[in-house]
């Protein structure tokens, strides 16, 4: 469905504005050229760079969720705003984190994967675009979410519910290509934002509870051309094969890859995190380690060949996946400057490796776990007896949904403290048959979340090295916020509850907060237009833009 | 899917007698598998009710903190489609969860169960529902909770009680309410939350408010105090806030009835509601 285009907004008259005249010239040359700003593949390379802009997914290819920004601090917090919002179309769950280009946003809208297109001074449309998603679209594992959109020249790309990559014009929401990454119907879906990198688009797939094979996807984006495809599960005579036992489980092996990546340039490696084996809770069929489920792959961007991964969680009987942002700083461990990849796992604890070789340094927990006496040497988590899922259940920390989930975490560069909302609950598992029929759910078991007054969360700021707690927030209930840490010195996050607050991101005192009258599972990005910084968040099905 | 292929040199019967008769056997032999498969399946549902719907719904079904579910019409579930729906997905934010995903199969298995204990005559609870009525009356419980439009409003309603609880819940509630405790089925809070949870609130001008717990998110905390009223409170505003999670409003009636006036009062309560 597509809207009229409202009238461009043409620049003020250069008489009125005698003093900008830099930005009115550069204003000039983009009006008079007629081209919208194309966003080359240099610019994200340098997104960091252009801090009123916000480029990718998460930020920046190394995904601090970070903004530069100062303009909104520590001072004025306590005055934020609300500037303008946006009703989303349709009811669901919103999950996006918006992109801003020169003047535009592009989000992403449940539940058939919408993209659209607002002003960002007045955070009116602009265009929208809806994918046309079947009604019996099939989607298990998740709600039908969408996390955003990528931007690559002047194409702005969305993967769908239905199993979609969909290149769209920027400028008008028009379909340039539609490639069909998989198969619908046997419970492929996208609900991640692609990764824009030199001339591909980067994808990866959620179904794990359909028992799907999991792969990483590399797209032409000029054409929509599959590049290369690496599977997260190798077929038999592959290396790691052997982690699956001697029958056929790998076929239905999981190892989803539903979570935007990150980049590393000067490596030249691709992150990509991996989800669960299937099925989740019975491991009767996929006896091993079921790699490369729940581990991180280092991708070699052009041919996508393994360069290293780690498994965070082997033979993994809870759901845990590994999905979560993969965070890329530098930092000096044990006197040594190293390049370092750290995530807060599902599965309780905080990992830091080297991301040149996918060394294991140093892991911490992060949340309360019972599943593990703890990491060894080579980080492999050491497994408590009796924690498997049964028929009566069997109560484990963390809950069934994680400590932590597809929610973003934030590192700022200012604090070098690595920022996490974790969820404290546990979940009793289940253990039950799981039979393969193409399309169905594929999970042998489930569990009862043990949820309520006893649950809670709490956003923890750990020292990024080590992962030991340096404060906490503590929450009422276990959430579903991303964090977004800011040059201004702030920390936004979000709850369950409807809350959306700034917290000092040195101390995790709490300086602002508003009531927003939905769970925020939106994931907040800052961007400055006209000199003026403004956040946005999506809470229940609104985005709200505030400014100080 | 069985078929049945009638000789028709055996039968000199016209073709739309054969047909007819084709029909009525196919009939027979359906009705008869689909009892034999039943009766497989009601074994099976009650394996799997002991492993995941015990704890709520009680053994045999009798009910708990979950519905009683050994009568012939349940209101949630008014077909066999409706209650394997629920037994699929749960009744989101109601209090019934998904415990686990359930297999087609494990589905029906679970429906043939419950429909069995539906067919089974309810066991009569011991009390007499009309003494337990005027009992009812007599102990004012109405000061608290309403029934059918009629009441106070510092309990929970009790219109529907008899279908939403068991009798053996409801007589612990009466004797020691703090242990039956409801849990969200509100839809305010959200699944898991103490409802009722009376919480005490000193604000740090020396102020001091107690009451049921409406709603409450990171930063403030919405209370109903005994007489009816609204307290709104900024946590940063106040000095404590001590939410008395076990404890229950609701006087004990244990010692204060004879076992048989109990017995009449749960009786009561368990007729309540389904109308």
């Amino acid at each position: 469905m597509k809207r009229p285009m409202p009238k461009a907004q043409s620049p003020k008259p250069r008489a009125q504005r005698p003093t900008a005249a830099l930005a009115t010239a550069v204003l000039i040359v983009i009006a008079s050229a007629g081209v919208f700003a194309q966003v080359s593949y240099q610019r994200l390379l340098n997104a960091e760079k252009e801090p009123q802009n916000w480029l990718t997914y998460a930020g920046s290819y190394k995904s601090h969720r970070y903004s530069p920004l100062t303009q909104i601090n520590r001072q004025n917090a306590g005055q934020l705003k609300m500037a303008w919002a946006y009703q989303m179309q349709r009811a669901g769950v919103v999950e996006t984190s918006p992109i801003v280009v020169d003047g535009v946003m592009y989000l992403t809208e449940p539940p058939n994967s919408t993209v659209t297109a607002l002003d960002v001074r007045s955070g009116r449309t602009l265009w929208t675009y809806t994918p046309n998603v079947p009604p019996d679209v099939i989607v298990i594992g998740s709600p039908p979410v969408n996390r955003g959109v990528a931007i690559l020249d002047d194409s702005v790309f969305v993967g769908t519910v239905h199993g979609h990559l969909i290149a769209l014009d920027a400028k008008s929401g028009v379909v340039r290509w539609d490639t069909t990454v998989e198969d619908n119907k046997h419970g492929f879906y996208l609900t991640l934002a692609p990764l824009a990198l030199d001339g591909k688009i980067i994808v990866g797939v959620s179904g794990a509870e359909t028992g799907i094979r999991g792969f990483v996807d590399a797209y032409d984006a000029k054409s929509g051309k599959l590049a290369w495809r690496t599977y997260t599960v190798p077929a038999p005579g592959e290396p790691g094969s052997e982690t699956w036992g001697k029958g056929d489980g790998w076929k239905t092996g999981g190892g989803s890859t539903w979570l935007t990546g990150s980049f590393d340039p000067e490596l030249n490696l691709l992150y990509w995190a991996t989800g669960n084996p299937a099925p989740d809770w019975n491991a009767d069929n996929r006896p091993g380690d079921n790699l490369y489920t729940d581990s991180v792959l280092a991708l070699d961007p052009a041919t996508g060949k393994m360069k290293w991964h780690f498994q965070f969680t082997p033979e993994d009987v809870h759901d845990w996946d590994a999905n979560e942002t993969l965070v890329l700083f530098d930092a000096p461990v044990n006197g040594r400057e190293r390049k370092l990849i750290a995530q807060a796992n599902r599965n309780g604890f905080y990992y830091v490796l080297d991301r040149a070789t996918g060394e294991y340094l140093a892991s911490s927990p992060y949340a309360k776990q019972t599943w593990a006496d703890g990491i060894d040497a080579k980080g492999r988590a050491i497994r408590k007896k009796g924690i498997s899922p049964s028929l009566d259940g069997t109560l484990v920390f963390p809950n069934i949904q994680g400590a932590s989930n597809w929610f973003s975490p934030s590192y700022s560069p200012q604090t070098k403290l690595f920022y996490q909302a974790a969820r404290e609950m546990g979940t009793i598992y289940f253990k039950g048959e799981a039979v393969y029929k193409p399309g169905t759910a594929f999970t042998g078991g489930g569990g009862r979340a043990v949820n309520g007054d006893v649950a809670s969360g709490a956003i923890r700021a750990l020292d990024a090295t080590t992962g030991k707690m340096k404060w906490e927030f503590p929450l009422l209930s276990p959430g579903w916020t991303s964090l977004l840490s800011t040059g201004g010195g702030l920390l936004f996050g979000g709850t369950e509850e409807g809350n959306f607050f700034a917290l000092d991101a040195e101390s995790g005192k709490p300086l602002w907060d508003i009531q927003l009258g939905g769970a925020v599972r939106g994931i907040p990005m800052s961007y400055s237009v006209d000199g003026k910084q403004y956040i946005a968040i999506a809470a229940g099905v609104t985005l709200y833009v505030f400014t100080v | 899917m069985l078929r049945i292929v009638i000789p028709s040199t055996r039968f000199a019967l016209s073709g739309r007698s054969r047909l007819w008769m084709s029909v009525a056997i196919l009939l027979a032999l359906t009705v008869s598998r689909a009892s034999a498969q039943s009766a497989t399946d009601v074994q099976t549902g009650k394996v799997l009710f002991g492993h995941l719907c015990v704890t709520c719904h009680g053994f045999d079904g009798a009910g708990g903190a979950g519905p009683p579910l050994n009568r012939a019409k349940l209101v949630n579930a008014p077909d066999d489609a409706a209650l394997r729906a629920i037994i699929a997905d749960g009744i989101p934010n109601r209090g019934m969860p998904r415990v686990r995903r359930t297999l087609d199969s494990e589905q029906r298995a679970l429906v043939a169960y419950v429909r069995s204990l539906g067919r089974t005559a309810r066991p009569s609870t011991r009390g007499n529902a009309q003494k337990g009525s005027e009992l009812y009356a007599k102990l004012t419980c109405a000061g608290c909770h309403i029934v059918k439009g009629q009441g106070g409003t510092l309990g929970p309603e009790l219109t529907d009680i008899g279908v939403q609880r068991g009798p053996q819940y409801l007589r612990q509630a009466l004797v020691e309410p703090a242990a039956a405790f409801p849990n969200s089925t509100l839809r305010v809070q959200g699944p898991g939350y103490n409802e009722f949870l009376p919480v005490r609130v000193v604000m740090k001008d020396g102020a001091e408010v107690r009451g049921i717990r409406l709603n409450e998110d990171l930063f403030t905390i919405q209370l109903r105090d005994q007489s009816g009223k609204f307290h709104s409170i900024r946590k940063s505003n106040a000095e404590v806030i001590r939410k008395e999670t076990g404890v229950s409003l609701m006087p004990s009636f244990a010692g204060r009835m004879s076992e048989a006036e109990l017995d009449d009062l749960v009786a009561y309560l368990s007729s309540l509601g389904g109308a």
